[in-house]
Order: structure tokens, then sequence, then C-alpha cells
């Protein structure tokens, strides 16, 4: 069966006037009428070519019939689509749909819009073989992946390779764990399974592709759910759990973390209710920061500073509420004693002067900021304390100037104190402060350049005189005699060399102790009696 | 088998054969024979006879038989060994369609429709455009009329298969005593048999296109010897020796024409360094001096032979001459690290009516041939921000054509009465020769914004005209399968080239003007040689109708281009395609050289301009030589426009590239 079945033979004979054609001519002209129909379109595809266009239109049509003496085919020049209609009670007929129009309407119509006269608009489509992306140019996603082809091609010949960008695929169990644990952590609703989760996350292995998810997670939460502290609580939980876990490479996603975290130490507000203990979030995440720190300070260099400065920035504005300044403080003193020492000890005293008059009872009436300013007071002191506690654990007794000569004339030495610390930054040994805020955060990563004036010390002096603070504010103080130990054992391999700078060394030991000195006696007149207790016996016996 | 139904076969088979005569005698034999059984004819008892006869005797007009044998046939070669597979399916082809007009001769419609349709599939990739044509063969009137057919049942097809091949189709015909295959395969193909292992399935070119009985007067025509080389004394030549074009461009100083004597003495001194320092300068792959060396190099290699004109040459005025030798001056070289600029006219409101687009030798003019039988010039020097002709600086020739003509920024030019297919400019830029559906070709001046001459010759549509590197003459090409050749003043045709077997398409001039190549529907390129009007060259290849022709600079290469967007790049002087370029997806409408034949630039219907590295092939031929080894042509930059077309591409003599096309909405 052809293309042209003699059902329109017979209906073409019909519409012509044709009424008596009998069946076998029909089917013996069908086939006929395919052949010159396939003839006729032959060579209207070859008009078509030559007017370089790639769509058959009627003029190609009436170009071949033209070509073959024909007659052309009127009224189907306009170029609209032409719309086919089936013939009823027939399978395969159409009849194009012809409307009829009324004269008057086309003569009453106005007149169409002249058609706009041909024009040519140049523009350059490469430029020393280099598309310029100018509007008259495809666009450059267009461009851009055969571009990519070439420079392929370029190297290796006809190699074509593509990249796609790649898509992210997450298992459905790993789907399934994330939803649990995010439902767990903002339902509250039962702490028990919380803490199987966070147990989980501390330790399950696969679950690095969730990590992204997480940190996108944590910070969502903590920047909506500022009011609702048991959220921001179990949300740090999370955090630490997750930096817990040995199997996951959380670097990539600090930079997210940090700000949440932060955000949770100094933010002004911290839950909605009164019986929330904030302090209590707010050491936590203390404790949090310090751990990142001490993991990551050395990979990424800029982090402990950026912090630091952050927290800095907190502690110092007086016109920050005194929960944010509590948070600041803490975050501070977790980050380490020289931190405190340099950004803390040296700020105290104009501090403690704004903070006198909240602390004074009669004077602050509120009894809630009394209460902070105390918690504040608290914090300073104890980072205060926990500072003077190392610098004078690591400085044996020494014969050194008697007391009285540190004690006369407070007032100068207090005055003297900047100017004094600027001659130590000067003099070559010491590092300038910022650098040691970087290197040195916490007894952990002290390196043994930075203990260049205590270590040779340690060469002469067992480490039984040293005497063990027995306040509970010290947790680390047995790791860090053991570290304390090991290091022993390397800075004698050195005490060799180092005999012959000897001299300088305890020349700076000298100038070291000083300030430690004075620094002690500047907070035992701040502080009062408060400090004792941080003071180790033997070392009080000789300062005091 | 029983004897007297041997007699009965027998019987039927003369009958059928309109025998009857021999028939009745038989019938006769066989009454008298009754009795005794002494007479009884010898093929009762030959085995293989009878069978013979018995395959004769069954009805002959069974259309299933070819149905049923072709089946067969394709079935075994399928599962034929793979290293002899290729060659066995070369012979399907033929087979099928010579099965297909068999039934169709005998009337059988209907399972001539049906054989074909289930087994086009597998010819469909290579023999696309013939199946189409064949499909429309209904009854047997159709293969008397259709010339296509015809060759196809007068001629024998060539193949060339290797003994072992040979044997195994010969085996299995004779196995299976399907006598119809046989009987085909016999009739029309011609079996080149040689020895040794099969050909690798690549080298398979020739198979691909039946071209009837043409394909040794192909081979006998390629024989022929054809000079390729360029002109004596061309301008290029007189450069060279000057050497102020490699001078000029390494040191980047402006023309001085006082100091010409004492420059050009210079340059010798220089080239002769140059040469000395050639293997150092080989290693320094950086922008111009890479593009310079090369050119060097092929220089040097092979010197292309100077021929002497065969034509008459138009003299060419000092002024032109002087304009065309700066421009060749200050020529940028390119090479594949060296790319082109593209200059981009983009034609707007055509409304589908821009038939051809044509830009002048210098970029300035564009002129755009329509369906409505106009002919628009543009001046770009004058249009816009003063165009690229004036960022080129290469507009001096041309500044006096067009007048201030009413509201519009173009010239129209009126005389045809038919579409207009073609146009082109003559070099200098002076005349538009144009072509159109009027069978006429007119010659335009852009001075006069007049028709000067309608030349009237060829009898159905012109689909195409050049003007000759030098001007003056003109080559056309038609429906009629004719080209011609014409000089300005005549009116009548110089030569008249036949022998296309459909449309010529597409013409162009050889650089040194004795030849001209023609592209055809018939999907060759012919070379005819100006003179004495002959063809020297037949090109097979192409699998659709040739669209676009570009001769190399140097005169050695030709590209063509085609309907379904391959590029052929071809050796003139041995007619063979150094490699098929895939790239397209469309109609190649233009090519265009580099003015030192190192870049081929190609514009297709796929709104794409792409640029090719042809030097790489060059060389490769000459390593091919050696080691036999092809590679491929690459692919260097493909430009996308903004869904426009692009009808025309010329590189200027200072190897700007510019390209034509109608912006046209993408369908929706």
């Amino acid at each position: 069966m052809g293309i042209v079945p003699k059902e329109t033979i017979e209906v073409t004979a019909q519409s012509i006037g044709i009424t008596n054609l009998s069946p076998e001519a029909a089917l013996m002209l069908a086939p006929d009428v395919e052949y010159r129909v396939r003839e006729i379109m032959q060579e209207a595809i070859k008009c078509m070519r030559h007017s370089k266009r790639t769509t058959l239109t009627a003029s190609d049509v009436d170009g071949a019939l033209n070509l073959r003496s024909l007659e052309p085919s009127y009224g189907f020049a306009s170029g609209g689509p032409f719309r086919f209609r089936k013939a009823i009670g027939h399978q395969d007929l159409f009849y194009t749909d012809d409307r009829e129009v009324d004269f008057k309407d086309v003569i009453e119509s106005p007149l169409p819009k002249a058609p706009l006269d041909a024009g040519v608009v140049c523009h350059w489509l490469a430029i020393e073989g280099v598309q310029p992306a100018i509007p008259e140019n495809a666009t450059l996603e267009v461009i851009r992946a055969p571009a990519d082809n070439k420079i392929y091609e370029h190297k290796d010949g006809p190699l074509i390779d593509v990249r796609l960008p790649v898509k992210h695929v997450l298992s459905r169990e790993l789907q399934l764990y994330f939803q649990k644990i995010a439902e767990l952590t903002v339902s509250k609703s039962s702490p028990a399974l919380f803490k199987k989760a966070l147990v989980s996350l501390a330790s399950d292995s696969g679950l690095h592709p969730l990590v992204p998810y997480f940190t996108n997670f944590i910070a969502d939460e903590v920047s909506r759910g500022l009011n609702d502290f048991l959220l921001l609580f179990n949300l740090m939980h999370v955090v630490r759990s997750l930096l817990q876990n040995p199997h996951i490479h959380i670097e990539p996603y600090l930079h997210q973390l940090m700000p949440s975290i932060v955000t949770c130490l100094v933010s002004r507000k911290l839950g909605n209710r009164f019986a929330d203990n904030h302090w209590e979030l707010r050491d936590f995440t203390a404790n949090l920061v310090s751990l990142i720190c001490k993991r990551f300070g050395n990979t990424c260099i800029t982090l402990q500073s950026r912090l630091t400065k952050t927290l800095v920035n907190a502690f110092l504005d007086p016109k920050k509420a005194l929960t944010q300044h509590y948070g600041a403080i803490q975050g501070l003193s977790a980050l380490g004693h020289t931190v405190v020492r340099l950004l803390i000890l040296s700020n105290l005293e104009p501090y403690l002067s704004l903070l006198e008059p909240e602390l004074d009872a009669e004077k602050q009436k509120n009894q809630m900021k009394s209460y902070e300013a105390w918690r504040v007071y608290g914090a300073l002191l104890r980072a205060a304390g926990l500072c003077i506690h190392d610098r004078l654990k690591v400085f044996p007794n020494l014969p050194s100037p008697s007391p009285s000569f540190l004690h006369k004339g407070k007032g100068k030495i207090i005055n003297a104190e900047p100017r004094k610390r600027k001659l130590s930054a000067d003099s070559s040994e010491n590092q300038p402060p910022h650098k040691r805020l970087i290197t040195t955060d916490g007894p952990d990563v002290l390196r043994p350049q930075d203990r260049t004036g205590p270590a040779p010390m340690h060469v002469d002096k067992p480490i039984g005189n040293y005497n063990l603070p027995q306040n509970s504010a010290q947790p680390s103080s047995s790791e860090q005699a053991s570290d304390g130990e090991s290091r022993n054992g390397k800075e004698k391999e050195r005490g060799k060399s180092r005999a012959i700078s000897m001299k300088a060394i305890l020349g700076q030991i000298w100038k070291d102790d000083l300030d430690s000195g004075r620094l002690l006696v500047k907070l035992q007149q701040l502080y009062g009696d408060r400090i004792l207790p941080f003071i180790p016996s033997t070392e009080m016996s000789v300062f005091l | 088998m029983d004897p007297e139904q041997v007699d009965e076969f027998v019987m039927g088979y003369l009958k059928k054969k309109g025998f009857n005569n021999a028939a009745k005698q038989l019938q006769e034999a066989l009454h008298h024979n009754n009795g005794g059984t002494f007479n009884s004819t010898d093929y009762h008892n030959d085995p293989e006879l009878t069978k013979l006869i018995r395959s004769f005797s069954q009805s002959e007009n069974d259309p299933t038989r070819y149905r049923d044998g072709y089946s067969k046939l394709r079935s075994w070669a399928y599962n034929s060994l793979d290293l002899y597979k290729h060659e066995l399916l070369r012979v399907m082809y033929p087979v099928f369609i010579h099965c297909y007009m068999d039934l169709v001769g005998k009337g059988h419609t209907q399972e001539a429709r049906a054989f074909f349709n289930s087994f086009r599939k597998d010819h469909e990739m290579i023999h696309l455009r013939d199946l189409q044509k064949l499909e429309g063969v209904l009854v047997p009137s159709h293969l008397e009329e259709m010339e296509f057919a015809r060759s196809l049942r007068q001629s024998k097809v060539n193949i060339k298969i290797c003994q072992y091949s040979y044997d195994l189709l010969l085996q299995y015909l004779h196995r299976t005593e399907s006598t119809l295959m046989l009987g085909i395969i016999n009739e029309h193909i011609n079996f080149q048999v040689y020895s040794g292992q099969p050909n690798s399935s690549s080298d398979d070119i020739d198979a691909v296109t039946i071209v009837g009985s043409f394909q040794e007067t192909a081979d006998h025509i390629n024989q022929k010897e054809i000079q390729w080389g360029l002109l004596e004394d061309s301008l290029e030549d007189r450069l060279e020796k000057t050497g102020s074009l490699l001078s000029d461009s390494e040191k980047g100083q402006g023309e001085s024409k006082d100091g010409d004597v004492d420059d050009s003495k210079k340059r010798s001194n220089e080239i002769g360094k140059q040469g000395s320092s050639l293997k150092k300068l080989k290693k320094d792959k950086a922008g111009n001096a890479t593009a310079k060396v090369a050119r060097q190099e092929t220089s040097i290699v092979s010197p292309a032979p100077r021929v002497k004109p065969e034509l008459a040459l138009p003299v060419m005025s000092t002024d032109v001459e002087e304009s065309i030798l700066e421009d060749l001056r200050n020529r940028v070289q390119l090479s594949s690290v060296a790319m082109p600029s593209v200059s981009f006219y983009t034609f707007v409101n055509t409304h589908n009516g821009l038939n051809c687009a044509s830009i002048s030798h210098d970029g300035s003019l564009v002129a755009g041939g329509f369906s409505d039988s106009s002919i628009k010039v543009w001046d770009m020097a004058k249009i816009g921000q003063a165009g690229s002709g004036a960022l080129q600086g290469e507009s001096d020739t041309n500044d006096q054509n067009v007048g201030p003509n009413g509201r519009r920024n173009y010239t129209l030019l009126l005389g045809h009465s038919g579409p207009v297919y073609s146009a082109t400019f003559s070099p200098p830029g002076d005349f538009v020769l144009s072509s159109s559906a009027d069978t006429t070709i007119r010659l335009w001046s852009t001075q006069l914004n007049a028709n000067l001459v309608c030349y009237k010759g060829h009898n159905y549509p012109v689909w195409d005209v050049q003007f000759s590197p030098f001007g003056h003459y003109f080559a056309s090409c038609s429906h009629d399968r004719t080209a011609r050749i014409w000089s300005m003043d005549r009116v009548q045709p110089l030569r008249i080239m036949a022998g296309h077997l459909s449309d010529v398409d597409c013409v162009q001039w050889h650089p040194n003007c004795n030849y001209i190549a023609t592209g055809s529907s018939d999907k060759t390129v012919r070379l005819w040689d100006v003179q004495t009007g002959e063809c020297v060259r037949i090109f097979i290849g192409h699998r659709s109708m040739v669209l676009s022709l570009a001769m190399s600079p140097d005169g050695r290469y030709m590209a063509s281009g085609d309907e379904d967007g391959t590029i052929m790049m071809w050796d003139l002087s041995t007619a063979r395609c150094i490699t098929p370029l895939m790239g397209h997806n469309s109609c190649v409408w233009s090519l265009s050289y580099s003015g030192e034949g190192s870049l081929l630039a190609s514009g297709s219907a796929d709104c794409t301009v792409k640029l090719w590295d042809v030097t790489s092939s060059t060389k490769l031929t000459k390593a091919e030589e050696k080691n036999g080894n092809t590679n491929r042509l690459r692919s260097l930059r493909t430009f996308p426009t903004k869904s426009t077309p692009v009808h025309a591409l010329r590189f200027s003599r200072r190897n700007l590239l510019f390209a034509a096309g109608a912006l046209s909405k993408p369908a929706s």
C-alpha cells in the first residue's frame, strides 16, 4: 500500500467532476500519483536548498512545478501553516480547512502594518578567534561547552571530554538518618534518645556526606531559634559530636559552623526564660571553641585570630550586655593563658573599674543586673587566676628579688607596666604578641621554641617540685604535668647547645619573672584575697 | 523423482514461456512413448537437471521468492565471519535495490513496497538519499522514466572483494540453490576479486555511491593530467620576490615607497639568514612566526609549479594592482594558533526572503538576492559606525558607489523576474552578477546602479554564478545540468560543460583560471578544463547534494560541502578525498580558504561558523605517503551565531573573515 490510497484518487476525481472513475483505474493511478508527488517534492527540495532554507514552503513547490512547466498551486502563498481536517467516514483522508471570508470584513478591517524593510547590521562574531560577549552573539552558555571541547581537542586530537556538574546523591538511609537526628534535636522530647543520637554522631563512620547538611541545619536553627535555649544547647551538642567523630573531615565546613558557635557564645540573649541557664550554654560553647582552636588552629591560620578579634570586640565594647561580656571572657579564657594574659589582663583594670558600680549592691538596684555583674566578675577572676597559676607554675623557685622589692612603690610599677611590656616585646627573644596568639593557644600546642625562657630550668629541676594545685578549676593540670615531663626529655638534648646562651636566657628569665611578679601583685591589688587560692603556696611565699 | 512429474513440470514451463510448439511436440512425444520407456530422455536420470528444471518450473512470478531469497542471503551475510562480513554486506545493497526493482518491474507493487520497507533500515545509514528516490518507483513505467533507476538497471556495480569472501558467497549460493539471487548478482555486480586478506572496512568510499556506469569513466577521466599550479608572474609571486611580505610583517613597519629598493636588498639578506636559522625557528611555536615558517617550509619543500594561463586574462589597472599588493603586504598570517577575526553581517527583516548573500573581496559591499526577484546592495562603509570596511581601511576603491536612494540605505537592483539564487562581486567590486530562476544572468554596475547586460543561455533556473579570480570571465551552472563559461562582453556562453547526471548546484574557479569545479545533485564534484571544456576530474564520495565549493589558494586542494553537513577535502591531482570533515549537522552553505591556505572556514545552516586547520592535513598527506596512515583534520573553533544560518563567507585579502546570514526566528 502506497502513501496515496485509492480513496484519495476517488475523492480528487469527484472534486473535479469525474464521477464514473472505476476502482481499478483509481488503483492504477494511486502509485503513479505518488511517484509524481515525490518527483515534485524532490525538485521542491532543490529549490529550498538554493533559497538557503531548511524548511519547505509553498513557494518551493511552486518553483518545482514551474521547472516541470506545470501550473503552480494557487492560494497557498500566504505562508501560514495549513490546517488539515480529517474527512468524516474516511480513515486517512484529509482536507485543508478553508474558512469562508466575507469581503466586507476584509475591506473594513484596518490595513496591517507595513513590514519592516530589510537591513544589514554588522558585528564582531569573533576577534582573533575569541567570541566577544556582546548581545549580538549567542549567549555564553551556548559557547562555553564547545569552547571547552576545543581545548581538549587542541591537546589530544579528537578526544572530547565534557564534564557535567556532579550531582550530589544522598542515599535513602542517610536521608532518613539526617531527618531523624534533626527531629530529635528540634523536638527535645526524649533526652535519652538524643544522647544516643549524639553518641552515634560522634562515632559512626560514613556520616561524611551529611556534614554539609548538618552545617546548614545548625546555621539555620541557630539563627531561627535564639529564644529556644534547649534547642541551642542541643545544637551545640550536635556540633561537639560532629567534632568528636574521627571519621568526619569537618574542616571545610568550619567557616560555616563558626558563626553559629560564636553566636551561642556571645549573643545578648540566649533563651527567653529566666530559668534557662544560659551561663552553662556559654561555658559549654567556650569549651567547644577551645576544642576547635586546638584541633584546627594549625591548619586554619586565620581561625584563631579572627575568633579572638570577635571575642575581644565583644569584651571591650562597654555598650554590650554583661552576658555578652561573660561569653567573650569565657571564650577567651578557653583559648589559653597567653590569650588571657595578653588580652584580658592588660585590659583588666579599666574593665574592673567599669564593673565596679554594677557589683555594688547598693548602687545597682536591679538584682538581675547585679547577679550578672558578679557572674562576669567571677569569670574574670577565674580567667586571671588560671592564668597566673599557669604562669607561676612554670617558674621554679629561683633566688629572686625579695618581695619587699616588689612591694615598694606599687603605684609606680603599675604605671610603668605598659612601658615595660613594650620593652620586653622589643627584645629579640620575646616573640611579638600577635604571633604568640596564633601559635600558643594552650599548653598542649605549645611548641618548644616558645618556651625558650623556662626551658633550661626544667633541666635543673625535678618535676616533683611542682606544687600541683588542688583547685578543681584546673582540670587539665595532670595532663600538663605529664606533658611537661615528655617535653623535659626533649629539652635535655637541647640543653647543651643552649648552655652557651644561658646568660642571655637568664636575663630574660629575670625579666619574665619580674613580669609575673608584677602581674601577681597587680592581680592581688585588684582582686584582693580572692586570687590567692589560684596561687601555689611555694610561689606565693616567694612573691608575696 | 517421478518421471511423470518431471514431464509435467517441463510442460508447464514450456507453456508458461510461450513455447507452445515445443510443448505440443513434447506432448506428442510423451503420447508416443506411453508404451515403452526406451525413449526416455536423459533428464529423467540426471538429478541435477531435474532439480534445475524444478526450480524453473516453480511459478516464476512468485514475488515471495525475492523476499525469501534476500532474507536468507541477508541472515547468512550477517552471520558470516567478522573478517569477511563487511565485504559480504557490501553485496547486499545492490542485491536489495535490484530485487526491489525486479519486483516493481514485474508489477508486484504491494510486494515490492513490503519488501522495501522490511529491509530498508539496513541501508538507510549510507544510502538514505538513494532510497528516498527509489521509494517512489512503484510502476514499471517509472523504471523507464526515472533516470536514476535506469542507470542502475543498465550498469553493473563494481565491488572489490577478496578471494575468500567471493568463494564463500558462491559456495553459499550454489549450496542453497538460490538461483534467483545468483542471477541478480551475476547480472548486476561486477566482482573485482583480489587475493589476500580483506581490506579494512573503512575503505569503502567506492562502495558508498552506486554511480552506475561512470565509475570506469571516472577512473579513466581521473588519469588525465592537470596543472594545478598557480599562474606565472602572479601578484603573490611578485610580492614574494621582493620579500616585502616577510619583512613587513616581521618588523611591523609601515610601507615606505622611497626606501623600497634598499628594503628589498635588506630583505634578501634576511631571507638568507632565515634559511640558515630555519631549524631554530621551527621550534619557535609562537604566533606569526610559526605561520611564516610553516609557509616557508611548504614553499621550500614543494615549490608549487607555475603554469601559463590558457585564457586571455584581462589587464589589471595599476591602481587596482597597487591596492591588492598593499593588501597582501598587510595580510595577517593565520594558523592554528593565530585565529582570524570574524565580522558578521546580519540581514534583518528579510521575512524568509533572502536566497543568497555575497560579500565583495574587501568586505565593504554586501549583496543580497531575494525571492521577490530583487537584489539589494549595502555599502557597509557608509552604514552605521562606518562598518568594518572602514575599520579595515580597504574601502578606498569603493567610495563612490551608492548614492542616497530615498530613505533606503541600500541600492535596489530590479530586473529579474524570478527568485535570485546567486550573486557575485567582481574582484574590484565594480560589478555584480546575479542569477535567477528566470534562467537569466544579469550584470549590474555598482557605480551606475543599473543593469548592463542580460545573459540568456540556460534553459532552466541558474543556481550559481561566479566571477573568475581576475574578473571578466564568469561561470554559471543550472538545473539544465550544464555549467557554462561566459565573458562579460559576449551574450553567448563561451563553453558549455555537460556531463553531470543531475542539477549542477555550485561552481567555483580554480585560482589559475584554467579550471572550474562544479558540484552537483548527483553527489559528485567535477573539474573541467576551461579551454577545452572537457571534464578532467570526477570526485566521488559525497552522500548528498554538493552545495558549496572552495579552492585552496595554492590550487592544490579543493573543499566541498554537502547537504548533510559533511565537508570533504580533495587533492586535485589524485582526485582522492584527503579526509572528510565532520562537524556540521546541517547544510554547509559556504566555504572559504584563508589567504595563505592554512585555515578553512565553513558556514552552515546549523547557525555556526567553523574554522578548520588544513595545514595539518597537507603535512599529513606527505607523511601519509610514507607511512600510509590517514589522520583527521582538526576543527579549531566553532562560532555559534544567534539563530542566524550562515549564507556566505569570505576571507578578505588581509585575512579578515566576513560572514553573512539572515536572522531567522528559531522554529517554535
